[in-house]
């Protein structure tokens, strides 16, 4: 590895800027083992201070720094600078209203997660004390419960860049299959009723840009097409 | 409480022109042209079976045609695309079922499916 890592960063300044351009940044390697967001941090710190973007927690848990790198999305907290290639082009999550820099406008990615009532729903009286699940029924959570809502999925998916607006894309179909398949959960036909829709799930085409960006290895593919296979179950 | 920042004003940001593209979905691409391609085939095919069952001379001209440079490029595409579309077709109605649905069979089968596809159009090309 080089002692100097290369950059080509996305900016925009809605006050400056007319339209976006690439900025080049070199930084100089401080640790071994540097994440992409440390160099982001290291010229924010050293270098530009007007650079912009989000990040929270710095180790993959919040979310926050969903980024486009090289091409693909992910967290740049947990990219390891090792192995991309040179210069490392830094862009927004596609597909959505820059607000500056590398700050995007997440508005209708979280509107889209709240049409698919993200809690637990039930018809039966509240038991004295909790819910039970089976541990076989808390397996049936695994691979779904781990989402963080980074958005690297969903903005990743052609589907959803053409038909965002009525398709819901991947991450908020991950999180309906999360309650479809709850044990706990006991409106599951109105949860499937709502999201049978030519738009709302039918625009998966399986092209699985989500599986291959989802920084914590999920498969929003599998939760679409298991969902698809919900719905054939209950009409057959 | 809704947040106050300016929603929708900003420019999009860059997607096709800068997405990565990786073998699933080259596959799921793939999967639409050739399909595009297989269905604009069936009235060329209509027009050329109907040019050829007309006269002894037709025939001899669309024999002709179907042995000419744009005429082997044509059925070559077509043989390419009903592989393809064949074989990734198969693909998603295993993934329909739930079958191979890992991560790492996803990815796999996407690159047995387009190198089906680079095999077939090396033979096509060679038998054609």
């Amino acid at each position: 590895m080089t002692d100097v890592i290369k950059l080509s960063v996305f900016r925009y300044d809605p006050e400056k800027d007319d339209k976006p351009f690439m900025q080049s940044y070199e930084v100089a390697v401080t640790k071994p083992g540097m994440k992409l967001l440390d160099a982001l941090n290291y010229i924010k710190w050293h270098i530009d201070g007007t650079l912009t973007y989000r990040r929270s927690c710095g180790e993959g848990v919040c979310g926050s720094d969903g980024l486009n790198i090289n091409g693909v999305n992910g967290l740049a907290c947990i990219t390891p600078i090792e192995g991309l290639k040179q210069p490392i082009h830094v862009r927004p999550l596609p597909s959505m209203h820059v607000i500056r820099d590398l700050v995007v406008d997440m508005n209708h990615f979280f509107d889209q997660y709240r049409q698919i009532q993200p809690w637990m729903q039930t018809t039966t009286p509240t038991p004295e004390h909790e819910r039970l699940q089976s541990p076989e029924g808390r397996k049936m959570l695994d691979g779904q419960y781990e989402c963080v809502l980074c958005g690297c999925c969903t903005t990743a998916c052609p589907s959803w860049w053409w038909n965002g607006d009525r398709f819901l894309g991947p991450a908020a179909l991950l999180q309906a299959n999360r309650w479809i398949v709850d044990s706990r959960d006991e409106l599951t036909g109105k949860r499937l009723d709502q999201i049978e829709d030519a738009f709302r799930l039918y625009r998966c085409h399986q092209i699985m840009n989500c599986m291959e960006a989802c920084p914590k290895d999920l498969n929003p593919t599998a939760a679409i097409d298991s969902i698809k296979r919900k719905l054939l179950a209950r009409k057959s | 409480m809704r947040s106050r920042l300016p929603t929708s004003q900003g420019p999009l940001s860059p997607r096709v022109s800068i997405y990565r593209w990786q073998p699933a979905m080259i596959a799921s691409f793939a999967h639409r042209v050739s399909g595009l391609v297989l269905v604009l085939f069936v009235p060329l095919y209509l027009w050329l079976l109907h040019g050829m069952t007309g006269s002894p001379e037709d025939f001899n001209q669309v024999y002709a045609w179907m042995h000419s440079f744009l005429g082997k490029l044509s059925l070559w595409l077509v043989g390419v695309a009903l592989v393809y579309h064949f074989s990734n077709g198969l693909r998603f109605l295993s993934l329909d079922a739930g079958w191979c649905e890992s991560r790492e069979m996803m990815r796999l089968s996407a690159r047995i499916v387009l190198g089906i596809a680079v095999l077939a159009a090396i033979i096509l090309a060679v038998l054609l």
